[in-house]
């Protein structure tokens, strides 16, 4: 025999009361009267006449029928079938994003997500089974498959809500595959919708039996959603700090931008950004060290994760460079043009390049291959690249503009008269290429960063274009290891912080923003080291060897800062859902029947002693 | 007695009023009620043919002058009604408040004052006698207090046995607030020997609450069989009617010492009045087909309504 709710056994300490109840002897008054015989005729007349006597109207009567009617009531077990078809397997999925702690519902919408969730828990009945799955910076299997209540409520009570962007796909990919072999199934989002990247989401075979639960009510929502920090252009002494600072309210918004450096406010600058606008921001600050700029919006509204970013910022350091030519005075001049620029030509390179930020080899195949970053012209390494060819007057047909190395360096009009192709490798992208194959590859190798020009640009018409040092100078940036150091410290929430790693190492110490510190344990054969637990924002500090250095870890997603509710998620290209206003199924209300009835059992008691006494 | 059974207001308009007795005084006593006997009087009742020897002064003359026939003029003879009092003197009668007793001997001497008031002889006969054991209990008798009440209740008693005249009505009052009521009465037995024990049957006026277990038919009926008018007045005590004791109660019969357990409330109220309307039903349903008058009263009830109004009424006195 088996119990849906041993809990329940525990109203049989209710028997014994009742036992008790009975066992109390009645104390009757001695009372003297003139005659008892009235009495038994009375007592004979209203008893004894007759095996049935007429039914009076007797309250002890009526409330131990309903005592006794709630009781099996209770113990029938009723439900409420309610809409929900019974479903064999139940998928729950909960949407644990940043947004999800907003709190225009209260405490706030994960809460609120979570009671839901609780009580489609209570609701499943007999030998339904129910999946949890947590949709923070991962999706999680929180409980697998199984129809025993406790641990599914313990496993959604152990959920947390993380401060990163949602990412709903995984999660529904994964409860697409649990639910694809079983007939009765559903899926229960419970979800603000503010997930952006469903589209393109694909059913495989069959729509996915999904329900929405929308929670959340409001939009009033201020929200920092993109921050950077660079040297100013027009002074290169100062700091140039830029914030996007979003409206995703109906409503005009007021608010202070606070700018600190390293907890200590720099600027204050009140602000006014209309209904569904964006106020980029520039502050200009003097750093005299590295530092961390944290941006900090005042205003209460009802997201609060997205209204502080910090960012590191590096002091600029001289670039240097070693260029390796046997005498090239465009790439020389352009290279030069480069700010904080420390140029060393050499005619060859016979070592390491040690103290060489990167190494540009001009048509130089050198005797020892530099282990730092490496500008490549016109040479062949066969450890990077595979089927080098050469082709004669090789057409440019396309270029990628997207990457940081191609910004506002169009090809246009470039001739080249004979250059190196290669198949693009697995490390890089092509960013020019020929018909036949790429003539400019980018990419990390390891821990090295090359970009690879397969053309002597001297027998090209490059060096009389403006891409040319736009070029240049974008690949000097590029190839900084500085530059690429920064953008590492600056992490999405959920997303891993990786760091390459210069000498093998052990371990690593990372101390998290609420101040518990973490030992991870690195493979000494690791070229890099890979944080993972990056769900809270925040400052986070790693002391790896003897290094000590600072990341930070932002929202800074306008899509999760848009914490309006949305009433449809489109899934895939043609399929909408639209939320539900879909209650529990089948809610057992035995509950409530015992709970009447221990009351009427009470009351019971307390008329039967009133009456008497 | 502290006060008196009566108001001189109420014995002032009692005065007015006579037993009305349906049937003939049969007493052999003179009295000043119509009887069959002929005898002498002012009542004209008949003729009859002279016979030798009969009185000359009760010949018609004016008859003779008519008819040349002598005729004897006939007369009623008067004689006295005897009323007899039963009165329950037992132990549920020391119930109720005012006590049923009390209530009991007032309409005793009001019947009684009556009665005096038309030279009729009245009995009062509270029953059940004093018992043999309470007469005759030492601890009782080694109380002189004690004992000297009960003397003078005997003496009552012996008194009541027969009292005639209106100039007895003070000592007839005295007498009755002397008795005092105790002991387990038998109203059958009590009755059955007052049927007896009358010589000649009169006017019965029987005040008990009726609460015998043991009935109240069979001495009844031998009142009745003995030729007497029986009035009949039921006194219950207001407790009676509607108890106001609740809860779970263990009953203690007065005179029998039965107990009774009863688990008794507010909501079973008009079951018990139904009980006591079906018991006075069924008295009331023997009173009339005997032609007794049947009249029933709590102990609470004004005097003045039952005497002056319900027993004037329904023709016990008029």
């Amino acid at each position: 025999m088996h119990f849906l709710a041993p809990a329940g056994l525990a109203f049989a300490a209710t028997i014994p009361v009742v036992v008790l109840f009975y066992l109390l002897k009645r104390k009757r008054v001695v009372k003297l009267v003139s005659s008892t015989m009235l009495w038994q005729r009375f007592l004979s007349e209203t008893q004894a006449s007759a095996p049935f006597q007429k039914l009076r109207k007797n309250w002890l009567l009526i409330l131990q029928i309903i005592l006794l009617a709630l009781g099996v009531f209770a113990l029938s077990r009723p439900y409420f079938a309610a809409k929900a078809k019974p479903a064999e397997l139940r998928v729950i999925i909960l949407d644990a994003s940043a947004s999800m702690q907003a709190t225009d519902e209260s405490p706030s919408r994960f809460e609120k997500a979570r009671a839901e969730a609780l009580k489609w828990v209570d609701s499943l009945a007999g030998s339904d089974q129910m999946v949890i799955l947590l949709a923070g910076a991962n999706a999680e299997v929180k409980q697998s498959a199984t129809s025993e209540k406790a641990s599914l409520r313990r496993a959604l009570q152990a959920c947390l809500c993380s401060d990163s962007p949602t990412r709903l796909l995984p999660a529904l990919r994964m409860a697409e595959s649990l639910v694809r072999d079983q007939k009765n199934a559903e899926v229960h989002l419970f979800s603000d919708g503010a997930a952006p990247e469903l589209n393109d989401f694909e059913s495989k075979d069959r729509p996915l039996p999904l329900i929405y639960h929308r929670v959340g009510k409001g939009s009033n929502n201020l929200g920092i959603t993109g921050l950077d920090a660079r040297a100013n252009p027009e002074d290169a002494r100062q700091r140039a700090v830029y914030a996007n600072i979003g409206n995703f309210s109906t409503n005009s918004l007021e608010t202070e931008v606070e700018l600190l450096l390293d907890d200590r406010l720099l600027e204050r600058r009140p602000l006014t950004i209309p209904a569904g606008e964006a106020a980029p921001q520039v502050f200009l600050a003097t750093q005299s060290r590295d530092g961390v700029f944290t941006v900090r919006l005042t205003a209460k509204d009802d997201l609060a994760v997205d209204n502080q970013a910090s960012i590191v910022s590096l002091l600029p350091k001289p670039v240097k460079v070693l260029l390796v030519t046997r005498g090239n005075r465009f790439l020389e001049k352009a290279l030069r043009a480069a700010a904080d620029m420390e140029l060393a030509v050499a005619p060859n390179l016979t070592g390491a390049a040690a103290g060489f930020d990167f190494v540009v080899l001009d048509d130089v195949a050198p005797a020892t291959w530099p282990q730092g970053n490496v500008l490549a012209i016109h040479v062949v390494n066969t450890n990077w690249l595979e089927n080098v060819a050469s082709v004669e007057g090789p057409p440019i047909v396309d270029w990628r503009t997207s990457h940081p190395l191609m910004r506002y360096a169009a090809f246009d009009n470039v001739q080249v008269k004979e250059s190196y192709t290669a198949k693009t490798p697995s490390w890089a992208v092509s960013l020019a290429d020929a018909p036949q194959a790429s003539l400019i590859l980018a990419g990390d190798l390891g821990r090295q960063r090359l970009v690879w020009i397969g053309f002597d640009i001297l027998e090209s018409n490059w060096p009389l274009r403006v891409s040319f040092p736009i070029f240049i100078a974008n690949a000097v940036e590029w190839l900084n290891p500085a530059n690429a150091k920064t953008s590492q410290l600056l992490v999405k929430a959920g997303e891993p912080f990786r760091l390459g790693l210069d000498r093998s190492e052990t371990s690593a110490q990372v101390t998290l923003p609420g101040g518990q510190t973490r030992l991870v344990p690195i493979d000494p054969n690791a070229s890099e080291f890979v944080f993972g637990d990056t769900a809270k924002q925040g400052v986070y500090r790693l002391r790896i060897g003897t290094n000590d250095m600072v990341f930070c870890v932002n929202l800074l997603d306008a899509a999760e800062s848009n914490i309006k509710p949305r009433d449809e998620l489109q899934l895939g290209k043609y399929t909408k859902i639209r939320a539900t206003s879909m209650q529990r199924a089948n809610m057992e209300v035995w509950r409530s029947f015992v709970g009447l009835a221990l009351l009427v059992l009470l009351g019971e008691w307390w008329y039967y002693h009133r009456r008497t006494v | 007695m502290s006060s008196p059974l009566l108001t001189p207001e109420l014995l002032r308009r009692l005065e007015q009023f006579q037993l009305l007795a349906a049937r003939r005084a049969k007493s052999s006593a003179k009295g000043e009620r119509r009887s069959r006997a002929r005898g002498q009087s002012v009542e004209f009742a008949d003729y009859r043919d002279y016979v030798p020897g009969d009185d000359f002064r009760y010949l018609d003359w004016n008859l003779y002058g008519r008819l040349e026939r002598l005729f004897l003029k006939l007369y009623e003879e008067e004689r006295e009604l005897p009323v007899r009092i039963f009165l329950d003197a037992s132990e549920s009668m020391t119930f109720g408040e005012p006590r049923k007793f009390d209530f009991a001997r007032q309409v005793a001497a009001a019947v009684g004052y009556v009665a005096l008031s038309g030279f009729d002889r009245v009995s009062v006969i509270p029953f059940p006698e004093l018992a043999a054991e309470r007469r005759l209990q030492p601890a009782a008798a080694s109380q002189p207090p004690e004992r000297a009440a009960r003397m003078a209740e005997l003496a009552a008693r012996g008194a009541l046995r027969s009292v005639r005249g209106k100039r007895s009505a003070i000592q007839f009052f005295a007498n009755l607030s002397a008795l005092t009521a105790g002991g387990s009465g038998n109203l059958n037995q009590a009755l059955r020997r007052g049927a007896l024990e009358a010589r000649q049957p009169g006017v019965a006026v029987l005040l008990s609450d009726f609460l015998d277990p043991a009935g109240y038919e069979s001495g009844l009926s031998a009142l009745v069989a003995r030729g007497f008018q029986v009035d009949l007045v039921q006194i219950l005590a207001p407790e009676e009617l509607a108890p106001a004791a609740f809860g779970d109660l263990r009953l203690v019969d007065s005179e029998t010492g039965a107990i009774q357990e009863v688990t008794f409330g507010r909501y079973r109220m008009k079951a018990y009045q139904q009980t006591v309307q079906n018991f006075l039903q069924r008295l009331r349903e023997f009173c009339q087909t005997r032609g007794i008058n049947f009249f029933t009263a709590s102990s609470n009830t004004p005097l003045e309504e039952l005497l002056l109004k319900q027993l004037r009424k329904a023709e016990v006195w008029g």
